[in-house]
């Protein structure tokens, strides 16, 4: 972390996977970012919420899988060979994969330049910029909440 | 160096001390003149005492002073022990606990002065005294006065030879017109952490004065390459004897020893450096001039702490052979031995599948041999990992103390198995059921003393605590001789809730009305007292004793009382566990749980209630469709099933699968805390070709 800050001690900025989910492009925040993995195979669980696929095998450790795609209320996944599952650990509650459709760059947002969105029940707190694309950023806790959109 | 790299130690010792202080508190109620309680009373307070002054918990060591204080009283035969003393001195433990529970929360005591605990001590101390206020010095006076005589007895010297450099500091000091003193001191044989006692001397000392010329070198104090003594100049305004009353405040140090250097002697040495012994000798003995008189004067002070601590060697010498680790460290590793488990049987798949290496003779018996090792690992590790239930038992007794006084009712405690070990997360977790279970029998089971008169039994109620191993479980059974469970009132209570109806009530046996305690928000207490009767009482146990994959059962009989039985698994990490297929999907069973394996041709199915049983040796077992349960794609229906019998306590089920892979050692591994609302599944473990089993918790099909 202290490293990070050095470079930010002049302009706040942050460093962002940009990943398309459906026809939109999401950026996670790369602190958050255990690892990418390519899919594999995924253990059903019975009678878990409806968004988890199962559990994966990651190295020795069993990490729950769940489907944005599902949780966000959009059409099922459809795994192609650029599907990857995003690893993301938190502090308090360990790791969780995320499907996603692609992975597709790393960007360096300027934090002064992000349009800054604040409405309840959102998967999202940001809308970045890179070029004329338009990058909706992610907040991890709301999407490792419990809650799903309808 | 700073304080606080001891703080453990301190909080660990600190709950041994406070540990033995209840315990013979206990004992003291009991037997109110036994004197080697009441010295090993007094002892443990003393060296709690000196460890908090030492980490300069002020409030702490003002408490234990005072205790240590009425305690004094006792052993010089001033007052005797009575239960409004008892009481008192329990309130103090309790106090003391929460300083502890402070400084282990945040590395301080805490602002609680418990001025009402500290008066009500002195206020006994007055009323023993009389209204003789002269008297109280007496108090302090024995406390300085053993030590001291110790000096006496003792044939210790000053050891410390001093360099050139060292004797120029001498001078230095003298210059400055402060005293110089050389001091050594002698650690206890038994001492575990002799860096660690070192440092505390230093401390303490270091508030006194400068310290200079160690002997041995600080570093190699530190690194703790000393014997049992360690020597070091001092330079200070105060007087000897206060210099070494504060480095005897230390625990677990046996004698400090001390002189005065005279300039002369600094300047001797330097001339003749060889004879330094003779010089040093001869003031030591000056040093230990003035203790004879106080010897004499307590003779009786001055032979108890020597008693004592011969009668602590031989019970301290069983901890020395241990080390303490860090719990992550333990789990970590565990985890290394489970991914070398893992490894394991893969390989083992390797060699039993047909093709490739795996039909190569002298590769199997590698394979047999590293299964060999793997398994004698993982039981050696899960060994270093079991602790004694003693750690949580042990506060029990005091709480049935206080449970008996305020429930007005007469009981004891009776424990055996102590020493019964289980793995540490059991352990750290056990202990609020077992304390449900025993006010459990204290509240509810137990009679008052009139009913029990009247039924003629003893009138001390008993309450039985035993833990014993059996196979793979640990069992402990908590109960009593009190009133047993009236089944009939349960029932009755049930049916006034609305829990069951007056039908279901009328056909339930015995047992499946005791069951309803489990329920929860059900609580047999005619009356709610602060004990127990909440409502949250026994569900509470259940579900944390199920949670660690345990089970608990009851045997009551009406008037001659109830045992809760207590079934804990030894381990939780890795298992044995039998491998089943649910169509394509791969399960796991603990085999502790399974009695049989049976093929039921689907004609034998009956129906009771509409529910599908099986009738098998006599006994009618309902059958769980797994696949159903599983949510799994239904299939046309075989001609027989295969049924895996599974029971928890006497209730059985039988679990109808597809197909059974195995036997297999099994690594638990959580799900994690994102899924919820999944009881069905414990867990799941990775198998030897990298694919996930869920693990079935049998129970909870029940």
């Amino acid at each position: 972390m202290a490293d990070v800050r050095l470079e930010t001690d002049l302009v706040e900025t942050k460093q962002y996977i940009v990943v398309q989910i459906g026809n939109e492009k999401y950026g996670i925040d790369i602190n958050f970012i255990d690892n990418i993995v390519r899919m594999s195979k995924i253990t059903r669980v019975p009678k878990v919420q409806s968004y988890f696929k199962g559990v994966m095998n990651l190295r020795g450790e069993i990490v729950p899988v769940m489907s944005i795609r599902k949780k966000m209320g959009l059409p099922d996944d459809v795994i192609t060979d650029a599907s990857r599952i995003i690893i993301i650990k938190l502090e308090e509650k360990g790791s969780i994969g995320i499907i996603v459709d692609e992975v597709r760059e790393v960007i360096t947002l300027n934090m002064a330049e992000v349009e800054k969105t604040t409405a309840k029940d959102s998967f999202i707190n940001g809308i970045g910029k890179n070029g004329d694309e338009l990058i909706s950023l992610f907040e991890i806790n709301a999407i490792v909440e419990e809650k799903e959109m309808n | 160096m700073d304080v606080s790299q001891y703080l453990e130690i301190f909080i660990d010792e600190s709950s041994e001390h406070l540990q033995s202080l209840s315990d013979c508190i206990m004992t003291l109620e009991k037997e109110p003149d036994n004197k080697d309680t009441i010295n090993e009373v007094f002892r443990a307070a003393h060296s709690l005492k000196g460890m908090a002054g030492t980490m300069g918990f002020k409030r702490m060591q003002h408490l234990t002073h005072d205790m240590e204080n009425v305690f004094q009283e006792v052993r010089s035969d001033k007052i005797s022990v009575d239960s409004a003393m008892i009481d008192l001195l329990f309130k103090c433990l309790d106090a003391l606990d929460q300083y502890l529970e402070n400084v282990k929360s945040s590395s301080d005591e805490g602002t609680e002065d418990n001025e009402m605990i500290i008066k009500e001590l002195n206020d006994f101390i007055a009323k023993a005294n009389g209204a003789d206020v002269s008297s109280a010095p007496v108090v302090e006076a024995p406390v300085v006065a053993a030590p001291a005589a110790k000096v006496a007895e003792s044939t210790n010297e000053v050891k410390l030879q001093l360099s050139d450099a060292d004797k120029d500091e001498v001078a230095a000091a003298k210059e400055e017109g402060k005293h110089v003193y050389a001091i050594t001191v002698y650690v206890n044989q038994e001492c575990l952490l002799k860096a660690a006692r070192a440092f505390l001397v230093f401390r303490a000392v270091e508030g006194l004065g400068q310290i200079f010329a160690n002997h041995p070198s600080f570093q190699d104090i530190e690194d703790e390459k000393f014997d049992l003594d360690f020597s070091f100049c001092v330079a200070s305004n105060e007087s000897l004897d206060a210099i070494i009353a504060a480095a005897k405040d230390v625990s677990e140090i046996d004698d400090v020893v001390g002189k005065e250097l005279t300039e002369k002697e600094a300047e001797v040495k330097v001339e003749t450096p060889v004879p330094v012994a003779a010089p040093v000798e001869a003031p030591a003995q000056t040093a230990s001039a003035p203790a004879p008189a106080a010897k004499a004067s307590t003779p009786a002070q001055a032979a108890a702490p020597a008693q004592n601590q011969k009668k602590q060697t031989p019970a301290k010498s069983a901890t020395n052979r241990t080390i303490r680790v860090d719990i992550e460290k333990l789990d970590n590793l565990m985890n290394q031995v489970s991914e070398l488990l893992i490894a394991k049987n893969s390989l083992v798949s390797v060699s039993s599948s047909e093709n490739g290496i795996g039909g190569n003779q002298v590769f199997r018996e590698n394979v047999e041999s590293l299964e060999r090792i793997t398994t004698n690992l993982h039981e050696s590790v899960m060994k270093v990992r079991m602790v004694p239930i003693e750690s949580v038992v042990n506060k029990f007794p005091r709480m049935i103390r206080d449970l008996a006084r305020s429930l007005n009712k007469k009981m004891e405690l009776y424990m055996t198995g102590e020493d019964t070990e289980l793995d540490r997360t059991v352990v750290d977790q056990i202990g609020d059921p077992l304390q449900h279970l025993l006010r459990n029998s204290a509240d509810h089971g137990l009679e008052s003393a009139e009913v029990r008169r009247e039924r003629g039994k003893p009138e001390t109620g008993t309450i039985f605590l035993n833990a014993y191993q059996e196979g793979n479980n640990v069992i402990i059974q908590v109960g009593d001789d009190g009133n047993g469970i009236d089944v009939e009132a349960v029932k009755a209570k049930a049916v006034e809730r609305g829990v069951i109806t007056q039908d279901q009530a009328d056909v339930m046996t015995q047992k499946e009305a005791v069951n309803l305690l489990f329920m929860p928000s059900f609580s047999m207490a005619k009356q709610i007292t602060d004990i127990s009767g909440r409502g949250v009482g026994l569900d509470v146990v259940k579900s944390n004793i199920e949670a660690l994959g345990g089970d608990v059962e009851v045997k009551t009989k009406l008037g001659e009382g109830s045992t809760f039985t207590v079934r804990l698994p030894l381990t939780l990490a890795i298992i044995q566990a039998l491998l089943v297929k649910v169509r394509e999907e791969l399960y796991a069973i603990a085999l502790g749980s399974i009695t049989s394996i049976e093929d039921i041709p689907v004609k034998d199915i009956k129906y009771v209630e509409a529910k599908e049983v099986i009738h098998l040796r006599d006994t009618v077992i309902p059958l769980v469709r797994l696949d159903r349960v599983l949510d799994v794609e239904p299939q046309e229906e075989p001609e027989s099933l295969t049924v895996v019998i599974v029971k928890k306590g006497d209730q059985q089920a039988g679990l109808v699968v597809d197909d059974l892979i195995g036997q297999q050692e099994i690594v638990i591994k959580s799900l994690g805390k994102y899924m919820t609302g999944n009881k069905l599944i414990s867990g799941a473990t990775i198998l030897g070709d990298g694919e996930v089993a869920l693990i079935i918790d049998a129970n909870t099909l029940m």
